[in-house]
């Protein structure tokens, strides 16, 4: 029997099962392991524009007096002006421009932990474009992550971000000098960050005069 | 806020299937993301929309399913979802805490995916 069958085009079907955020996830891990191969400790500084991170960094670094042992990797959308700042303290600095995009991801970071020469590197700062929800999302594969927020940014940073702070290992409120003149209630702020985040350090900084920065380096394990 | 670079991630890897599953044109995606994700459905599916554009994927049907969220609570041992009353303004303000105990000590087990599922196409 001949059998008529209409010709035109087959539907089918892809299964693909993908998961978009593992693909981040994976070369996070894969940077962990260069870090822990290298002996590198790692951290990645979160925060608004504005709320202090080049200067925080800054300040560890002067304190801390490692010289070219310490590296970063500075990430921001189109300006090496970070990466200026930083490389006045005398450490090995990369800068990453996104071009458009709001966060880093592990996928840069590897690019830019391939550029940089690490050898005799023992701690690294990765910092993140200015930003408190997507870099949440991206784990970099730094050991520690460092939220600051600051007295200028208002009351309602953290209770607004929940997830980020959420995310951190140590939490930083910088700018404490401006708590007054800003009407922030500083004891507030420290409540909400430990509402969210109970198991996290929270530290209170001002990055220029250097309060609250040995705190921070302690919290981070970089006590030397 | 980062709609626009997963929406990206999403129609390259569905060109992709359909260039090497030999499709002559998309009829539809499916995806899963779950509600804790950072993710906005409808601007994702905007991006999707206008990615595709000019391509084998133009007037593709976007197609997302919620995962929901689960967690398991550390403090008092809950196990399951958590409450995101859409109606409260503040839903966002704590959505990680346990339904049952408020304590913030939870790990999520479920609720963070975005999975492109599966892809609808003619040969």
């Amino acid at each position: 029997m001949k059998i008529i069958r209409p010709k035109g085009p087959e539907i089918f079907d892809i299964e693909l099962e993908k998961d978009l955020l593992a693909k981040n996830r994976g070369l996070a891990k894969e940077n962990r392991k260069r870090f822990d191969r290298s002996k590198i400790l790692a951290i990645d500084v979160m925060g608004s524009i504005g709320s202090g991170k080049t200067s925080l960094i800054k300040a560890i670094l002067k304190k801390l007096g490692m010289g070219q042992k310490a590296a970063v990797i500075a990430g921001d959308l189109t300006t090496t002006i970070d990466a200026e700042r930083i490389e006045a303290e005398g450490a090995r600095v990369i800068q990453v421009n996104t071009g458009k995009e709001c966060h880093l991801d592990a996928h840069l970071i590897r690019k830019a932990i391939d550029r940089m020469k690490l050898d005799g590197v023992e701690v690294l700062f990765i910092e993140n474009v200015g930003n408190l929800i997507c870099p949440g999302e991206f784990p970099l594969g730094a050991h520690q992550r460092l939220v600051v927020t600051s007295a200028t940014e208002g009351p309602y940073t953290v209770i607004k971000h929940p997830y980020i702070f959420r995310e951190a290992d140590v939490i930083v409120l910088n700018k404490v000098d401006m708590a007054k003149p800003m009407k922030v209630n500083l004891f507030q702020l420290e409540k909400d960050a430990r509402q969210v985040n109970p198991q996290a350090s929270f530290i209170k900084t001002n990055a220029l005069s250097g309060k609250g920065i040995p705190e921070v380096i302690e919290a981070l394990g970089l006590k030397r | 806020m980062h709609e626009f670079s997963i929406s990206d991630e999403i129609v390259r890897n569905v060109l992709a299937a359909v260039k090497e599953n030999k499709g002559t044109k998309v009829l539809s995606v499916q995806l899963e993301i779950g509600e804790l994700a950072l993710l906005n459905v409808e601007q994702v599916t905007f991006w999707i929309h206008e990615l595709f554009k000019g391509s084998v994927a133009e007037g593709a049907k976007v197609k997302v399913r919620t995962i929901k969220a689960r967690i398991q609570c550390e403090s008092c041992g809950y196990r399951g979802g958590i409450n995101l009353d859409r109606r409260d303004p503040f839903r966002h303000a704590v959505p990680y805490s346990c339904p049952k105990c408020h304590s913030f000590q939870i790990a999520i087990a479920k609720g963070r995916e975005c999975h492109l599922k599966k892809i609808q196409a003619l040969r």
